[in-house]
């Protein structure tokens, strides 16, 4: 909050034109912070709050600034006629945006008092009551489903996934709408009982409106030097065709036709 | 469209047994006549060029119609404006002695008798001195500087309508009717229409020969069709699909013009009653487009070569639908970089032909280039001051500049670069190229105190350049009205049979002008940097930028990044976007006004692309909005390479904020993947929905991935199929030079 009142965020990037952040074209406003710490991420500069300045050859980059709210709604609403066309709106993500509850709760609200869709793209991590309270601002759930079991999941995230199922059911039954999202990481987590847990998932909740598979890619590796941090030790690589196909095949298996790998 | 550069390419010796042979028989006919009447002249000169230049009927061809323009002739554009001579090309043939010696000298004769001859000299001697001043250089493509005039009578585009619903005959009678109002140039149409009425009979001619020779029967019975075609043509108005493409694309290469117009309009009825009487299948006809594609192809012109479909104002709609149709699927079937097929399109229209659009533009067609009716129809009523329902005639020629459909001529006859204009203000009238004294001293660096006065100074050298060039304008086409007649473009362009005169002599209905801009977005954008870094955020100096500008940044490496920091054109910014609009309507405002200065009925900036804007750029000097001597400028309307940075809908929302209400086309390329038109087609359809709800006036659309376009750098030999809209024109990539190819690779590709 400024002094004066008005939400302020700390945002690290507005991406407009996003095409693979939900329905239609969209902005995607993205947020810092993240409870998380997922071996794949190839958004390390989202992890700390704060602002963080970085050095990378001769030039200089600051990741994050605050913003008020109506900074960000100023950006959002120039897309708007986009939003209405096709079916697009705004998505906020992160980090993890809920870490920003109180402005990303702001922003949610603030769209929808001018009609724009809303997605939230989260891990899913936090007190349920948190998520419950955002139900009404926001259109559809972007919900990660990352690993299967406490253990796995928590080596590769650094938190369990008892916690973030524990909040999709809950959402799930008080008529949430949410689009399942996993990211496939060859050799990591793209093991078979994964899509058969993800089956078995889409049919204990039929309320789910989907699921997209998110191939890894490596696009982030340059930003961990610059910010001070260790390269990612997780061993993997891009998927080719013949790993893609196979992923169809057992998202087929699982009984997830309708799977889509973007 | 830029005519120097094609015309150095379609030139050429068109008797290689008897070389110059063709080139000396004209001038001695020009020679006798030089001071007869010019219709008479014209027409003698026009029957020692036709059938004489006119090609043989080739392998695979369903209609007769190639041609190849001499080194000397008579056009109103391909060859040369009028009467040309193509000096360099024959000395060039003189050296390695390809001609024999005994006949060196009436070759040397002719260049001389040339030299002070030809319609362009004599536009240049009939410019007011002041005028040449400021306009020292012809040669763009070489020279540093602001502004260049450039010769020919280019853009016509005529009224096939009315040719194929009278067919010879009838048009004969039209003009007969007419003869006491103009008796001398009416006996001269009539003599032109002789002449093609001897064109039908010399290519029929030759098909039936041919015919005769030919062993494979099916190609015998192609070359007999194409003889039955033309032998009734001189007889009676055409009654087929085949007989209205074949009459339409003689007069075509007879007339000198090369846009045809709204051939949907034309053709349309002529395919409907052939597929409906069962007289053709669909098949057949695809055939024969496909053949005309290819016949436009042959004529070499990547700058022109427009057919349009769609939009508003055509009479049997659902006719030119079918015609459409057909038509892509030709252009997909051929994929060829020419004709340039385009479609225009407005709210009501049939939804299906907009998707089929789109689906070729997926298929990396680079066709059709896209029209917006309802934002174009009347932004060329407020532009060109007619009313809506004349300037639902508008029609593209070229690389994008709009006339009136065969009721107006816009010649773009000068180039300004605007990017040059600036950087002579901040030398004070010096070229930093050339190093010449090129405009006047609008004020000395150390002077400026306040953004409005840099302003003034790029003004000043502006204002200047535009007032000379609008005069070279209109020396032109009087120039151009009392040297010919033009025969071919008079018959069929309104008035000129009512009014008893030649097109550029008071016939055609509305003479205007075009003048292409180039480096404007570069120039915003500059002025952007100067205005932020120097006045506002005072982190520069003025004498320390341009001294860095000087120095092609070596050694300045801090500074120029602080420049290409500045806000940029083509991100939605509203810093950016401000002085983009400020800079286009200056030039377009004080160019429109020119027109009433000089008596032309338009004059009008058109802010198009082939590649001068990376020709342009090698001769001009480092800018401050961080972009180096000799780099490429941005492209028509768009943002500087790259440095749109925000995302397709802001680079879009950019495009729409300039009025499109007062100048005569501009050119707006986009670059997108190829899952943008696969996996995200209906986002994709959304966006350009979105951006023509939004004022977009049209889209020139490549589909491709950056992949593809550095593998075929490195292996062209596997890419000669890609296609890539340069500017005004699309290209096979593996073909362009190295430098353009650069500059396709870097403009943003939205994903």
């Amino acid at each position: 909050m400024s002094e004066i009142g008005e939400p302020t965020g700390i945002v690290f990037d507005i991406q407009r034109a996003a095409f693979q952040d939900g329905p239609g074209i969209r902005t995607t406003v993205f947020l810092k912070g993240c409870p998380l710490r997922c071996a794949w991420c190839h958004n390390p500069e989202s992890w700390r709050l704060e602002p963080q300045r970085v050095v990378a050859g001769d030039a200089e980059k600051v990741y994050g600034r605050e913003m008020t709210l109506a900074e960000v709604m100023a950006e959002v609403r120039r897309d708007h006629n986009y939003y209405v066309a096709s079916g697009g709106g705004v998505t906020i993500s992160g980090g993890e945006p809920t870490v920003q509850i109180e402005f990303c709760r702001a922003l949610l609200r603030a769209a929808k008092a001018e009609g724009i869709h809303t997605c939230l793209d989260t891990c899913g991590y936090g007190r349920t009551e948190v998520f419950l309270g955002l139900l009404p601002d926001v259109d559809l759930f972007l919900w990660d489903y990352k690993a299967t079991g406490d253990e796995l999941h928590c080596t590769l995230t650094g938190v369990p996934a008892r916690g973030i199922l524990r909040n999709l059911r809950a959402l799930h039954r008080h008529g949430a709408r949410i689009l399942l999202r996993c990211p496939l990481v060859p050799g990591v987590n793209d093991m078979p009982e994964h899509f058969r847990a993800v089956g078995t998932l889409m049919r204990d909740l039929p309320g789910l409106q989907g699921i997209e598979f998110l191939p890894y890619h490596e696009t982030g590796r340059g930003k961990y030097e610059p910010l001070g941090l260790a390269a990612p030790k997780l061993r993997s690589h891009p998927p080719g065709l013949a790993e893609k196909t196979a992923w169809r095949e057992a998202a087929a298996a699982a009984g997830l036709s309708r799977a889509s790998v973007l | 469209m830029v005519a120097t550069l094609q015309s150095v390419i379609r030139l050429a010796n068109t008797r290689p047994d008897d070389p110059l042979a063709q080139e000396l028989t004209f001038t001695a006919t020009y020679r006798r006549l030089r001071d007869a009447d010019p219709v008479e002249r014209e027409l003698s000169c026009l029957r020692v060029q036709f059938p004489a230049i006119l090609q043989p009927i080739t392998a695979g061809d369903l209609f007769a119609g190639r041609i190849r323009y001499p080194l000397v002739g008579f056009s109103p554009e391909p060859g040369g404006l009028g009467y040309y001579c193509s000096d360099s090309a024959i000395r060039a043939m003189l050296e390695p002695l390809s001609i024999p010696p005994a006949r060196q000298d009436p070759v040397r004769e002719m260049l001389d008798f040339w030299r002070t001859e030809t319609t362009t000299y004599r536009t240049r001697a009939a410019c007011p001195d002041w005028v040449n001043r400021v306009l020292p250089e012809d040669d763009w493509q070489a020279q540093s500087g602001m502004a260049f005039p450039v010769y020919r009578m280019g853009g016509t585009q005529l009224n096939y309508a009315t040719l194929l619903r009278l067919g010879v005959p009838g048009l004969r009678e039209e003009i007969q009717q007419r003869q006491a109002k103009a008796p001398a140039l009416f006996r001269g149409m009539l003599g032109a229409l002789d002449l093609l009425s001897g064109c039908c009979r010399h290519y029929a001619a030759q098909a039936r020969t041919l015919a005769d020779g030919c062993p494979d029967c099916v190609r015998a019975a192609e070359l007999t069709a194409i003889a039955s075609t033309l032998e009734p043509l001189s007889e009676r108005a055409p009654a087929t699909f085949r007989e209205a493409i074949q009459l339409m694309w003689l007069y075509a290469l007879l007339s000198g013009t090369w846009n045809y117009g709204r051939m949907d309009v034309y053709l349309g009825p002529f395919l409907a009653r052939d597929l409906d009487s069962s007289a053709l299948t669909e098949a057949e006809a695809l055939g024969l487009i496909r053949s005309l594609w290819r016949l436009i192809r042959a004529y070499d012109n990547q700058y022109n070569n427009r057919v349009f479909i769609g939009g508003k104002g055509r009479p049997n709609e659902v006719a030119a639908d079918r015609f459409a149709r057909l038509a892509m699927k030709a252009t997909l079937a051929e994929r060829l970089t020419q004709p340039q097929l385009s479609l225009r399109f407005y709210r009501g229209q049939d939804p299906s032909l907009m998707q089929q659009a789109l689906t070729l533009l997926g298929e990396g067609c680079t066709f059709p280039i896209l029209y917006n009716d309802d934002v174009n129809i009347p932004a060329v009523a407020a532009a060109f001051n007619v009313t809506e329902a004349e300037a639902t005639e508008y029609l593209p020629f070229g690389c994008g500049e709009h006339i009136l459909n065969h009721r107006s001529v816009g010649t773009p006859s000068g180039v300004i670069n605007l990017l040059t204009c600036l950087e002579v203000a901040l030398h004070n009238g010096r070229d930093p190229v050339s190093g010449r004294q090129a405009g006047p001293a609008t004020g000395e660096l150390r002077k400026f105190e306040k953004f409005e006065q840099v302003w003034d100074a790029y003004r000043a050298q502006v204002e200047r350049c535009v007032t000379a060039l609008a005069v070279q304008e209109k020396v032109e086409y009087e120039v151009a009205g009392v040297t010919a007649p033009f025969l071919f473009l008079s018959m069929l362009y309104d008035d000129c049979l009512d009014r008893g005169r030649s097109i550029f002599a008071g016939g055609a209905r509305y003479l205007g002008g075009t003048l292409e801009a180039y480096g404007n977005t570069n120039t915003a954008d500059s002025l952007t940097a100067i205005d932020e870094l120097v006045f506002r955020q005072k982190k520069l100096g003025l004498t320390e930028l341009v001294a860095a500008l000087d120095a092609d940044f070596n050694g300045c490496e801090s500074l120029r990044r602080q420049l290409l920091a500045a806000p940029k054109y083509g991100n939605d910014h509203p810093v950016a976007d401000v002085m983009a609009q400020r800079v286009h309507e200056h030039v377009c405002r004080v160019t429109r006004e020119q027109a009433a200065n000089v008596g032309l009925d338009s004059y009008l900036i058109v802010i198009i692309n082939n590649s001068a804007n990376v020709i342009l750029g090698k001769n001009t000097a480092a800018s401050p909005d961080g972009r180096r001597a000799t780099e490429a400028m941005a492209n028509g309307n768009n943002p500087a390479p790259g440095l749109d940075r925000h995302g397709v809908t802001a680079f879009l929302n950019s495009l729409v904020k300039l009025d499109p209400n007062v100048h005569a086309g501009a050119v707006q390329n986009m670059k997108f993947s190829r899952s943008m038109f696969t996996v995200h087609r209906e986002k994709a359809e959304a966006l350009l929905a979105t951006y023509f709800a939004q004022g977009g006036t049209q889209a020139m659309i490549t589909v491709v991935s950056r992949d593809d376009l550095e593998a075929a750098m490195r292996e062209p030999e596997k890419w000669g199929h890609l296609m890539v809209r340069v500017g005004g024109f699309s290209a096979r990539f593996v073909e362009l030079p190295r430098d353009v190819q650069l500059e396709v690779l870097q403009r943003t590709l939205y994903e």
